[in-house]
């Protein structure tokens, strides 16, 4: 009769229900099956040190900063870089939405250099020997313009609500861009606080473009499954399961082949020029008044005359419509069209630099401009990365890893039990005491196999500290509950437990708050130890340990019942 | 054994004053701490920085082959340490350019089984280093809240942050004594040993001040779980060093997991300091604090 009660109570208890729930809810997920073809198999996903493969972590070099300068000496000096000309400022006008400088120069410059510079419309006039340009252009296209070329990289401004923030797509000090800007009577721009607003690293933005183009580069090499992760602002992380390092690198560093072709006839076509050609790519726009998405880019010298040079060859410049530019990227074709009318003639005339890649009119257009916006970059990545750190574990290596893992993780678990046992001389203690300690270890990875966490040789060592700990608080619990050995009466046994609970809620407060930085703030090896040990104590005092206090109670007293 | 133990640790509490009590906990701290300033001054860091803080690569793999052999294959690069564990060499490598970094590596996999490579950049070295500092730093800080936050009163609550401190700068000193290198993976020793460690100086101080019965009792109870808890989880990590270091030894085909390796061995000597400062330092203080207190408690 007493029995049947306290057979009731224990599996009525919302804490027993919660538990079982929690147990059969891991294996569900873990999914261990035997087969005798494959052998034991489970649904845990395991990390590259246990399963071979290689990985490395790149940071993204560049600088986001706002700059001011004098627009007079801008022009000047950005025709001195391209041009080799010193010319002399005549007059510089700042209008509302247009910057009009007027500068002469002795020599003839033409307006194929001035599209060459490509910082807007110009009008050129020669008189005396002396030639007068008038350019029309904005503060921001000429201190991009004028980074740009100085450094040989990439600069893009954006609009921001406080002025123009411009992305410097490789890495420079802040003391080197004081004194470049110094040179065009310019500086950093500075905060409310008189703070220069310099930071180092790229855009969220160039750091997904960056993680896509090496994604887009992995998948066309038939590399689905390599995941490209970004790891804080200016870090990427890419695990290649089953490859080495060596060419894991190789992946990484080496550009796609990138090549565009001119229809002559039917499908055949004629090579204009390979991805070299292409000197910088810039971000995806729309034309209000054509309807258009499209990519710029700009040609080299060499390319931008080859381009020309073909076109008139194969007669796009007189018939664009049956005579298409197409991409091709590692022999794919990813863009086709026709010249635009006004380009085929320009063409006729002289070679063009600044190239638009329309792509339409609609949502897909968007996206296939992005897409396209990628291909020109032909896996080149938009910003200079820097090799931080990689690692390679042989497939084999890993299994053998996997294994010594079990191994240690059992013979810990014996040795935890032969303590128990000496210490407390019953095996229904032990009993109890082991099944608490294994059934955590369950639920953890249960929870790793639920969210798909990789289990690595850190996170092993973190489920072991985890379990550590959770036969600390089962003997706290126990010695506790213990009275002289025996079991104490109802009331005592209730404010003993509660006591119990007090000190290893503590504990594992202590616990948590000291791995917790790490989850923060580390990556890589320490967050999967950080994390599953957090895990682990979480499990360990909110479903487990409650159930061990329990059972243990209903143990003892059906002993002392026996007695 | 573990019985023997606690009774001779318990009747010796008994038999010692507070005083006499501290003495031996505070000198080993003391002593921890000139090896770690010792070590700060002639490298310039408490405990000797590994490879993950200073940059370089690590590669080891199943070989034949002697060390002098391997120390004079790879001499062209920058080799700075080689070692054997059982049928595996282990090679370290200083910073070495882009080039002949992606030469050594291909080498490694193409001559060479069971591979393992690990290489970090000096730069993402320092940066990790910094984020280490700031992690062990800001972990201990957060732990000492919640201690003062549990307690509430001022002396047993710094009597169980000491104790953690003196316990990681005993794990630190043994580290610089045996020769291991700080690396992340000791890191997160450390770090763990700030959570593990507290876990005995929380059920001792709770069972004194919140128990009836005279202070001297209710140590030696605490004493007796405490001393369980922490020989279990020695017993654990035992395990786990031995079979994570020495397992090459039964069988060829296993190599050694420096990362359960190095975690495991600097947990074993903080868990054996804590013992030391749990049960000598910490109880010392606390039975002091207890028995004044106390008396002038029941005085008023």
């Amino acid at each position: 009769m007493r029995d049947d009660e306290k057979e009731q109570s224990l599996f009525k208890d919302a804490r027993v229900i919660i538990f079982i729930i929690a147990i059969l809810a891991s294996v569900i997920f873990i999914q261990p099956w035997y087969s005798s073809d494959e052998g034991f198999s489970t649904n845990l996903n395991y990390g590259l040190d246990l399963e071979g493969g290689s990985w490395l972590q790149l940071k993204l070099q560049g600088a986001v900063v706002q700059l001011d300068a004098d627009s007079g000496l801008l022009v000047k000096e950005i025709v001195n870089i391209n041009l080799a000309e010193d010319v002399t400022i005549t007059s510089v006008n700042e209008g509302e939405d247009d910057l009009t400088i007027t500068f002469t120069s002795g020599s003839v410059l033409t307006n194929n250099q001035m599209d060459q510079i490509g910082v807007g419309q110009t009008t050129i006039s020669r008189s005396n020997n002396l030639t007068q340009v008038e350019l029309h252009t904005s503060k921001e296209t000429l201190i991009s313009a004028y980074i740009a070329d100085s450094l040989k990289t990439e600069v893009i401004p954006t609009l921001i609500s406080d002025g123009v923030e411009y992305e410097i797509r490789t890495a420079i000090t802040q003391e080197e861009l004081e004194s470049l800007m110094e040179k065009v009577g310019g500086s950093i721009v500075t905060d409310i606080n008189g703070d220069p607003i310099y930071k180092e690293g790229v855009s969220t933005e160039t750091r997904d473009l960056t993680k896509e183009i090496l994604s887009d580069k992995l998948n066309s090499l038939g590399l689905k499954d390599i995941p490209v992760k970004t790891v804080g602002d200016d870090y990427i992380l890419i695990d290649f399961a089953g490859i080495d390092l060596a060419t894991a690198k190789n992946i990484a560093e080496k550009p796609g082949k990138f090549e565009i072709r001119i229809i002559t006839q039917g499908n055949q076509s004629k090579h204009v020029l390979y991805g070299d050609e292409i000197e910088s790519v810039s971000i995806v726009g729309y034309h209000e008044d054509e309807g258009q998405w499209y990519v710029p880019f700009t040609l080299t010298e060499a390319g931008a005359q080859a381009l020309q040079e073909i076109a008139i060859e194969t007669g796009a410049t007189l018939d664009p419509m049956s005579h298409n530019l197409v991409m091709y990227l590692d022999e794919n074709e990813v863009y086709s069209a026709p010249l635009s009318y006004s380009a085929a003639s320009k063409l006729e005339q002289a070679p063009i630099y600044s190239w638009q890649a329309s792509t339409g009119a609609d949502e897909d257009s968007k996206t296939r401009a992005e897409e396209l916006q990628i291909h020109l970059r032909a896996g080149a990545l938009p910003v200079n990365v820097e090799l931080m750190g990689s690692g390679h574990v042989d497939a084999a290596l890993g299994q053998q890893f996997k294994i010594q893992a079990v191994i240690a993780g059992m013979i810990a678990l014996l040795a935890v039990a032969f303590v128990v046992f000496r210490k407390y001389n019953k095996p229904a203690i032990l009993i109890p005491m082991v099944s608490t300690s294994i059934s955590e270890a369950i639920m953890i990875l249960g929870f790793a196999a639920a969210i798909g966490w990789q289990l690595d040789l850190a996170s092993i060592a973190g489920i072991i500290a985890a379990i550590g700990t959770g036969i600390d608080h089962l003997v706290i619990i126990t010695d506790e509950v213990l009275y002289e050995g025996k079991l104490p009466p109802k009331k005592v046994y209730l404010s003993r437990i509660t006591k119990a609970f007090g000190i290893i809620f503590a504990a594992a407060t202590t616990t948590v708050i000291a791995m917790s930085p790490l989850v923060v703030m580390g990556f890589g090896t320490l967050k999967g130890f950080a994390i599953t040990t957090i895990v682990g104590v979480l499990i360990g005092i909110l479903i487990a340990r409650p159930v061990y206090g329990k059972v243990i109670h209903e143990v003892l007293a059906a002993e002392a019942e026996a007695q | 054994m573990e019985v023997g133990l606690t009774e001779r640790l318990d009747s010796f509490v008994r038999k010692h004053n507070d005083r006499q009590l501290v003495t031996l906990p505070l000198a080993v701290f003391v002593i921890s701490l000139i090896i770690l300033a010792m070590t700060f001054a002639s490298s310039g860091s408490p405990v000797k920085l590994g490879m993950d803080f200073e940059g370089g690569t690590m590669i080891s793999m199943a070989t034949q082959e002697s060390v002098s052999a391997i120390e004079q294959k790879y001499a062209d690069y920058p080799i700075t340490d080689v070692r054997q564990a059982g049928s595996r060499i282990i090679m370290q490598f200083g910073p070495m350019n882009n080039e002949l970094q992606q030469e050594l590596v291909s080498d490694a996999i193409d001559t060479y089984d069971n591979v393992e490579i690990n290489q970090i950049g000096p730069v993402y070295g320092a940066s990790l280093q910094k984020q280490a500092v700031q992690a062990v730093i800001v972990s201990f800080i957060g732990m000492a809240i919640v201690v003062f936050l549990i307690f509430k009163t001022f002396v047993p609550s710094v009597a169980v942050v000491l104790s953690a401190l003196s316990d990681i700068a005993i794990a630190a000193a043994f580290m610089n004594i045996a020769g291991i290198e700080l690396s992340l993976a000791t890191v997160a020793a450390l770090l763990m040993l700030i959570g593990y460690s507290v876990d005995s100086d929380i059920l001792l101080t709770t069972r004194v001040l919140k128990r009836r019965g005279t202070p001297q009792e209710n140590i030696s109870n605490a004493m007796h779980t405490g001393i369980t808890m922490t020989t279990t989880t020695l017993a654990a990590l035992v395990a786990m060093y031995f079979v994570s270091t020495f397992s090459y030894v039964l069988s060829p085909s296993f190599s050694q997991i420096s990362l359960l390796s190095n975690i495991s061995i600097v947990l074993i000597f903080g868990l054996v300091a804590d013992m030391m400062n749990t049960w000598l330092l910490n109880t010392s203080i606390l039975r002091w604090h207890a028995t004044n207190v106390g008396t002038r408690r029941r005085k008023a």
